[in-house]
């Protein structure tokens, strides 16, 4: 746990200072509002098992009900994917598929700021890789041995256990790409981990703006109902969403939206063959289980 | 030599080929564009910007269900029926069984009165989708449109087992119980549409109202159609105020009465929007940022109400409700000390307004103070009983 630090950190001269700064950071990860969650080098987040609330009863209809919700502990991207991770997967899908590429992200020859695939995949190596459709992003998900979130993990990563409107808090901010000409990025994508101040209790940066974030789960509008106690009378578990739709969940918004449609509730959806440029997605991984 | 002759000869032939392949990608790119153009316009709410990009995409490239299925909805949105059935009829062509377009199809033939037409294909909805709640409502309220009453009751029976609290279900299924004559299983129905549905909801009590008539208990009957009718002059109200906003804009004693009546339907997000354009309207009028600060009070955001009243009490200084609004919002973000002498200020300014002297005893119950916090309940009491024994 918490490896990073220590490599960062360890020095033979200054033992002292350094297990202070352990025991510190030990005691910070226990202590609940101020706690520090693991991340491995892959920059995978680990969230711990535990019940959370999903949804909202104040806001849209497909919101509600407000309920409770079980998941297993899981790890979560702490960024989207990017450009520069999306292209190794191209090059080696180009290279099996003998050449004829496969999963190519689409164009956006009139999006200079964003632009062709080929381009941006140079020029902007740490821009969240868009003009990918669901199955793209699912087939780079298992090619990293790994899946995309289901819409629960992907908001208990968003909300913490509290019920915050944005990563970040319930105050409007500007720690976020979106619409507002107030960020930084108008018009455009801003590379990953340029909002420090709008990571979510858990430390998962960009989960408000920048690209919306494909999701495993088929879209419903009732599915809330379903999955919570109106039916069951206890916290549904790791739940998955319908088994068949027409569009896949996405989920906190974009640089094209509104700051009201990237709150850590709001659910949107899209048919899974569409490659926009205000679409991507990060990756989620089941954490194993450790026997008794 | 000769080779290098053939070489440009080759490639001289070649040339308009290259040129097609580059038309066909420039074409890709523009198709690309008008659909990225269409839901930036979709995200902002510009349908009618939307309809234009996703017709353009579609002249380039035809055979894309899915954004036949945008463009559709947009159409929908912007209430042009037909042209969104003749969308999504065009996108289900290249994908039959596409479940959310055969919904968006039902639900426009419900809205152009086809119910005929909708129920085949909401049938088909919940044969695909057997959750689908909306399919079962909307093919549930196509079916007593068609007084199919019967056949709507498991049908909506569904609806609402699917998605629990859908106060218009209930009202249709109430609907369709009493025309069978199932009076009790109607009145069930109905309390449910009133205890699910928004505050004013009027046609549940005009059901119960007929349904308890239908069961000989004339006097209930008699008061919800009362209820019924007055909600009806307030709904009659509500639009003649806002088709009147609506044709005069800068009719500043339509915004007036419009936000008045919003806040007597305690109908506060709608309010306080209505307040906000009354502001920009009169920026210097003092009741209409209290008005606002009240409506926002009663949404819990202290911090925008606190606001509100600030600028109010800065343009009417002397008006003692001001302060007494303006110690509330303190009082509900904590800030004891502001609303105390907020509240002071008020019953300075009058102190024979009861809740003023309650509102302040509260405040020093908070504070410990519970000979100041006596003394201004028993004031509140007093004042509350001279109050009333004056309307008697």
């Amino acid at each position: 746990m918490n490896t990073f630090y220590l490599s960062r950190n360890r020095n033979n001269s200054n033992y002292f200072l350094f297990m202070a700064r352990y025991l510190i950071l030990l005691l910070l990860s226990v202590c609940p509002g101020i706690a520090v969650f693991a991340q491995d080098a892959e920059n995978m987040i680990r969230i711990p098992a535990g019940t959370f609330t999903m949804g909202s009863d104040n806001r849209a209809a497909d919101e509600k009900p407000m309920h409770k919700v079980y998941l297993d502990t899981y790890y979560i991207s702490k960024y989207e994917v990017t450009n520069a991770e999306y292209y190794e997967f191209w090059k080696q899908q180009a290279v099996s598929a003998q050449g004829v590429p496969q999963h190519t992200p689409e164009n956006f020859t009139h999006l200079p700021q964003i632009g062709d695939w080929h381009e941006r995949a140079k020029r902007f190596p740490n821009h969240p890789v868009v003009g990918v459709s669901w199955h793209d992003a699912n087939a780079y998900a298992a090619w990293k041995g790994m899946r995309l979130p289901t819409e629960a993990e992907w908001e208990k990563a968003a909300r913490g256990y509290t019920d915050r409107v944005w990563p970040w808090g319930n105050a409007i901010e500007s720690y976020a790409n979106t619409a507002a000409s107030d960020d930084g990025y108008k018009g455009g994508l801003a590379p990953v981990g340029s909002f420090p101040k709008g990571k979510s209790y858990y430390g998962v940066m960009d989960m408000a703006g920048n690209v919306w974030e494909w999701t495993a789960d088929w879209y419903s509008d009732v599915y809330y109902w379903h999955s919570s106690q109106a039916f069951t009378k206890r916290p549904k578990k790791n739940p998955t969403g319908p088994t068949a739709g027409s569009w896949r969940v996405i989920r906190g918004g974009s640089w094209i939206d509104k700051i009201s449609r990237c709150s850590t509730t709001f659910r949107f959806y899209l048919y899974p063959n569409l490659k926009t440029s205000f679409v991507g997605f990060r990756l989620a991984k089941t954490a194993e289980k450790t026997s008794k | 030599m000769r080779n290098w002759i053939k070489i440009v000869i080759f490639l001289w032939i070649c040339l308009p080929f290259a040129g097609i392949a580059d038309e066909k990608s420039d074409d890709h790119s523009r198709y690309v564009q008008h659909v990225e153009q269409g839901f930036a316009a979709i995200f902002q709410g510009d349908n009618q910007t939307a309809i234009s990009e996703f017709e353009a995409a579609l002249v380039i490239e035809p055979d894309h269900y899915e954004i036949l299925h945008y463009l559709g909805m947009a159409y929908d949105q912007q209430q042009f029926w037909n042209k969104a059935a003749e969308s999504y009829q065009r996108s289900l062509a290249l994908m039959p069984d596409n479940v959310e377009a055969l919904y968006s199809l039902g639900v426009v033939y419900f809205k152009l009165d086809k119910w005929v037409d909708a129920v085949p294909v909401l049938e088909r909805v919940v044969a695909l989708s057997p959750h689908h709640a909306r399919g079962y409502e909307i093919l549930g309220k196509s079916l007593v449109k068609l007084r199919r009453y019967a056949e709507a009751v498991p049908i909506l029976t569904k609806a609402v087992t699917l998605k629990p609290r859908a106060a218009g279900t209930y009202q249709e299924l109430g609907t369709a119980y009493l025309n069978i004559k199932e009076y009790t299983k109607a009145i069930e129905n109905f309390k449910k549409a009133l205890a699910f549905g928004p505050g004013r909801y009027a046609e549940p009590h005009h059901g119960l109202g007929t349904a308890y008539l239908r069961l000989g208990e004339r006097e209930k009957s008699r008061t919800e159609m009362q209820i019924y009718q007055q909600l009806q002059k307030e709904f009659a109200e509500y639009e003649r105020l806002t088709r009147l906003t609506r044709a005069e804009p800068d009719n500043i004693e339509a915004w007036t009465g419009l936000a008045t009546l919003l806040m007597n339907q305690k109908n506060y997000p709608q309010a306080v929007q209505v307040f906000q354009k009354c502001i920009e309207l009169a920026p210097d009028n003092a009741n209409f940022h209290h008005g606002l600060s009240r409506a926002f009070m009663a949404l819990n955001y202290p911090k925008h109400a606190a606001e509100a009243a600030e600028k109010a009490v800065r343009l009417m200084p002397n008006a003692s409700i001001l302060y007494n609004t303006l110690g509330s919002t303190y009082a509900m973000q904590g800030k004891r000390r502001d609303a105390l002498a907020a509240f002071q200020k008020a019953i300075e300014l009058d102190s024979e307004q009861p809740y003023y002297h309650l509102n302040i005893s509260k405040l020093y119950q908070s504070f410990g103070n519970q000979k100041l916090a006596q003394e201004h309940y028993r004031a509140y009491e007093h004042l509350l009983s001279q109050q009333k024994s004056k309307q008697q």
